[in-house]
């Protein structure tokens, strides 16, 4: 019991998926469920990183390129494309990730400030990075991605 | 822990319940003063229970301001029951402030005790001492001490609970010693509190439970996502169908539509709710500006959801106080104009097809047109050549305007300018509208139309490349389709922006399509007009506040009652947008925000007026009708009036039997006679596919169908007609529609002679307006350009025995009513006439002495609700669509049989 305990507070679950050649990590709290992508119906006048609208079981959800978001270009959709449904601000928002990675566990001590620039990102956007023995997972913090277009 | 759990809930339930009684004291002591003297016991008595009961409980929780102010007023009130005072003026002042400020001290429980209540207390108690001398000296002797009481323990109390206040709930507070003190020390009244819940327990007596609207509001989603979920179940079974499942699948959809309408029952109040705080608005305000007014309030017992009525609040006492501060007039003022010195303010609710119109309407000045351009003109929202050309109705409109509101001395104009932008935007926000109508010297009118509620709302559904978009019906007018030919005589474009040609009058024109694309930086817009040139154009012509424009759309899909959903907030910047919908198949549509869009396209509604002068020469459009066409069989076309038509039917051609030489089939229950064209007229007999249409026509309450093999279009056409060639009974005329030769039908003749019905035989009412021996027949006059409908109205009115005189315009039907030797007993007249309108006529008429008594029916190819209101201001008696004479005839035997009674 107070292993888990320590545990969890010195730790955070991540969600992590691919995003052109970033490894993005979201808290998994945040994340509601992830999808495989559907077409979506386009908002005219939407913001440039909107793909659009999805009928989620009888929700309106918003579907959101995350790298356009990030001022990448805008993903392709494959097979492996996923929607990653999060919740943000008290609606849900599906995030197009190119693919999707696991499940990890980072402890809060190993996340470290972003450089200033990741694989062609703005280092800015994000929380921080964590690395392991093969990758570098980019640490997202959702209020941060949408701040600059919603204020 | 608990307890104070209970307490709180206790104290919730309280001040809801208090609320509640509150709500309708004001309404109760204002109706007090009103009936003075014959003041009804009962009324008082429960304005007394009410207080009482709050006094009680107050005192139960310790709260000594709301206890002793209650105290107060419920002793003035005894006064008034046992009619030791009079409802006055002062008396119902002091009760009204008291009431409003039970309702603060209500609505904020933990900081009422705070709250100075001495000076109010003492005015009552003053009130109450005078009018009862050895009552009053007890009576205002035991108030004083409980007031002094609880300035006392006010003092002691604030700095102690204070600190807590803030941070903690008055549970806490109630459970303090602090608390405790006072209440047990104000004694005396402990044994009113028993009896103020024995009250409390008789008065909520109801069949009604409370539910929070949190609740309810879940129940409207799901019932929302069920109506989702039965459409998509529907279009399953209808795509595959299973049998023994469709009747389940009725069954569950029937139940699901009560289901729903019954869950938006509950979330429906009346709107007296609302309405009743206005009597004292109007009191307050006009006893404050030394003017006199009179609120008369109708539907209060209409209903609309909780949301709306919360929403509309705000906007209606502004009209209201507008009314009375800017519409009626001084005393002095009102009886130099010779009008009685108090002012007359309306305030109107009413059910109109699915929605609420709400009107407030005043008897004062009016608004003066030439200051309110003036002033138009001064802000630069107009030019010169526009305040000359616009219309009244237009011109007032401009105070809607958002650059007219701002302006600082509107008051000096009319002072109705101020906050009217506002009132509209928080109208249409509701996806409502509002207008305005004005007579010098004779008052204004504002008419506001709402849905009955927010989150089902009937829309249109339209198709625009791969999307579909929904567009509330409340904004649609009209829709109406150009075809290629009339691109030119229809479309037009002035300073670089598409205009739609609409009887006489420019409308702006938006592309949807284009529109939509502005914001798509992905796709390109040079294939747009190319594209556009080879098909016909629906335009839905919609309204938003003031201002009307067209919409084309690629195509009209169904109509629907949809289901709204919220947009993200990451959308919030697309206003052409107010929601999404999830539609029967599971596919989104977007709901356009008309106003959002006529704001995104910066329309000037002004200035189609001013062009429109320029423009001239289109009034042959008016005489367009619309025709449904369809073909018996190939290569023999037919149409018949859309007005006539009832609804279209599709059905199996082998559920059509004949039955002594005449067909029909059974539906709903009912025989539906079936008229075969070519069975009545020279037509030639078609190839029933293996399904047909079936037009219905309504006739004296029964229902005809047509058997109409292959529907073709719905077309408007010019009724210049030939109507000679057509020597046969059932064609009214013969019209080359796109280079075919297409055949009129004539519905009455058609069906009289295909169904000769033994029951109409009989009807009384069928019988012509027979002339008695010594009785004169009943005299018609008619005006009518088009000399197609003078013909055949004629024929028809003559065949049914009045006698008619007709004339070629509405000038020349006024001058031959001064020359006629026998008088007429009925004018029917055209609208759209050149020389003199048919309104015009109408006006002349109702302002002759001569003439005024004479009915006036008007008779139109459209009958939008403008144009009705448009008739009505004219005076016109009654309004008639042209092609319909079942209805015209019954209106004309109305008038016929009024006359004969007069005359008898």
């Amino acid at each position: 019991m107070s292993t888990t305990a320590t545990l969890s507070s010195t730790e955070t679950q991540y969600a992590t998926f691919y995003v052109a050649d970033l490894l993005l990590g979201l808290p998994l709290s945040q994340v509601r469920e992830i999808i495989n992508h559907q077409d979506v119906t386009a908002v005219p006048h939407a913001p440039p990183f909107v793909r659009g609208v999805i009928n989620l079981r009888g929700e309106v959800v918003t579907v959101v390129d995350h790298a356009t978001l990030l001022d990448l270009p805008q993903s392709d959709i494959t097979a492996k494309s996923r929607t990653v449904i999060v919740n943000w601000d008290g609606d849900q928002v599906g995030l197009t990730v190119d693919s999707i990675a696991d499940i990890i566990s980072i402890p809060h001590s190993e996340i470290t400030p972003p450089p200033s620039n990741i694989n062609g990102a703005d280092g800015r956007r994000f929380r921080g990075v964590y690395t392991t023995e093969n990758h570098i997972v980019v640490i997202v913090k959702l209020d941060d991605l949408f701040a600059s277009y919603i204020n | 822990m608990t307890a104070s759990f209970e307490d709180a809930d206790l104290l919730r339930e309280f001040a809801v319940e208090s609320t509640e009684h509150l709500a309708g004291i004001e309404h109760q002591i204002l109706a007090m003063e009103n009936a003075g003297e014959d003041a009804d016991g009962t009324i008082v008595n429960d304005v007394f229970r009410a207080v009482h009961s709050i006094k009680g409980a107050a005192g139960f929780f310790g709260l000594q301001a709301i206890k002793s102010l209650s105290h107060s007023l419920e002793n003035v009130l005894n006064l008034l029951r046992e009619k030791q005072v009079e409802p006055s003026g002062p008396l119902t002042d002091s009760m009204l402030r008291a009431a409003d400020k039970l309702r603060d001290l209500v609505g904020d429980i933990e900081g009422s005790n705070d709250v100075c209540v001495k000076d109010l207390v003492a005015e009552l108690d003053e009130l109450a001492a005078a009018a009862e001398r050895p009552q009053a000296t007890g009576g205002d002797k035991a108030s004083d001490v409980i007031a002094v009481e609880t300035a006392k323990s006010d003092v002691p109390n604030q700095p102690t609970s204070k600190p807590t206040a803030s941070a903690s709930s008055m549970t806490e507070k109630s459970d303090s010693p602090e608390a405790v003190g006072p209440q047990s020390s104000a004694a005396p009244a402990g044994n009113n509190s028993s009896t103020a819940r024995d009250g409390a327990v008789k008065s909520s007596k109801e069949s009604n439970i409370r539910v929070s609207v949190e609740l309810l509001d879940q129940l409207m989603n799901l019932a929302g996502e069920l109506v989702l979920s039965r459409n998509q179940f529907l279009q399953q079974i209808n795509a595959s169908p299973v049998e023994g499942l469709e009747s389940v699948a009725a069954r569950i959809s029937q139940v699901t539509s009560e289901m729903q309408d019954a869950i938006m029952q509950t979330r429906m109040q009346p709107i007296g709710s609302v309405f009743n705080r206005f009597t004292r608005v109007v009191r307050d305000l006009s006893q404050q500006l030394g003017k006199k007014c009179a609120l008369h309030i109708e539907g209060h017992e209409v209903e609309v959801d909780k949301t709306i009525i919360e929403a509309i609040a705000d906007p209606l006492t502004h009209l209201i106080r507008n009314s009375v501060d800017h519409g009626v007039e001084s005393p002095d003022e009102r009886e130099r104009n010779g009008k009685p010195e108090t002012g007359q303010v309306h305030l109107r609710a009413a059910h109109l097809s699915g929605q609420v119109a709400i009107e407030v309407k005043d008897d004062g000045a009016g608004i003066n047109v030439e200051r309110l351009k003036q002033k138009a003109l001064d802000k630069g929202l107009i030019t010169p050549e526009i305040a000359n050309n616009i219309s009244d109705r237009d011109a007032y409109r401009l105070i809607f305007h958002p650059g007219f509101s701002t302006a600082e001395t509107v008051s000096d104009v009319s002072g109705r300018g101020v906050g009217m932008d506002v009132v509209r935007s928080n109208i249409e926000r509701l996806g409502g509208v509002v207008d305005i109508e004005s007579q010098p010297g004779k008052g204004t009118s504002l008419q506001i139309t709402l849905p009955l509620t927010l989150a089902i709302i009937p829309s249109l559904i339209v198709r625009n490349g791969n999307s579909r978009f929904a567009i509330p019906q409340v904004n649609i007018l009209e829709l109406v389709r150009v075809r290629p030919d009339d691109f030119k005589k229809r479309l037009g474009v002035i300073k670089g922006n598409e205009v739609l040609r609409l009887r006489g009058k420019l409308l702006p024109l938006i592309r949807l399509d284009k529109l939509l694309r502005q914001g798509n930086a992905h796709t390109t817009e040079s294939d747009a007009p190319a594209r556009e040139c080879d098909s016909r154009l629906n335009i839905l012509v919609v309204e938003s506040g003031q201002q009307q424009f067209g919409i084309a759309v690629e195509s009209l899909q169904d109509s629907e009652e949809i289901v709204v959903k919220p947009l993200s907030s990451l959308l919030k910047k697309c206003t052409c947008l107010s929601g999404a919908t999830i539609l029967g198949d599971g596919e989104i549509a977007l709901i356009l925000d008309i106003s959002g869009i006529a704001a995104m396209s910066e329309l000037n509604p002004l200035q189609e007026e001013a062009s429109h002068e320029n423009e001239g020469g289109t009034s042959h459009l008016d005489e367009l009708q619309t025709v449904l066409l369809f073909a018996n069989a190939p290569e023999d076309r037919f149409a018949v009036p859309m007005p006539r038509i009832a609804r279209i039917e599709r059905v199996d051609t082998n559920r059509i039997e004949s039955i002594g030489g005449r067909k029909l089939i059974q539906y709903r229950g009912n025989t539906l006679p079936l008229i075969a064209l070519e069975e009545c007229i020279q037509a030639d007999p078609p190839n029933l596919p293996s399904t047909v249409f079936v037009i219905v026509f309504a006739f004296s309450g029964r229902e005809i169908g047509l058997i109409a093999p292959t529907l073709e279009d719905i077309h408007d056409v010019d009724l210049a007609l030939d109507t000679s060639t057509a020597a046969e009974s059932g064609v009214a005329g013969i019209l080359p529609i796109n280079g075919h030769t297409t055949r009129l039908l004539d519905i009455q003749e058609l069906a009289n002679a295909a169904i000769p019905l033994p029951s109409r035989q009989h009807e009384d009412d069928w019988e012509p307006a027979r002339s008695e021996s010594e009785e004169l027949p009943f005299r018609i006059l008619f005006a009518e350009d088009s000399s197609f409908f003078r013909k055949q109205v004629s024929t028809v009115l003559v065949g049914a025995g009045y006698e008619i005189v007709a004339f070629p315009d509405g000038l020349k039907a006024w001058e031959g009513l001064h020359e006629l030797e026998r008088p007429v007993d009925l004018v029917l007249t055209d609208v759209e006439m050149p020389h003199m309108t048919g309104l015009e006529l109408c006006r002349n008429i109702k302002q002759s002495e001569r003439f005024a008594h004479l009915p006036v029916i008007t008779l139109t190819s459209r009958a939008g609700d403008a144009d009705i209101e448009a008739g009505m201001a004219s005076g016109v008696d009654d309004y008639q669509v042209k092609m319909d004479q079942e209805r015209l005839l019954t209106s004309i035997r109305k008038f016929a049989s009024a006359r004969d009674q007069v005359a008898v």
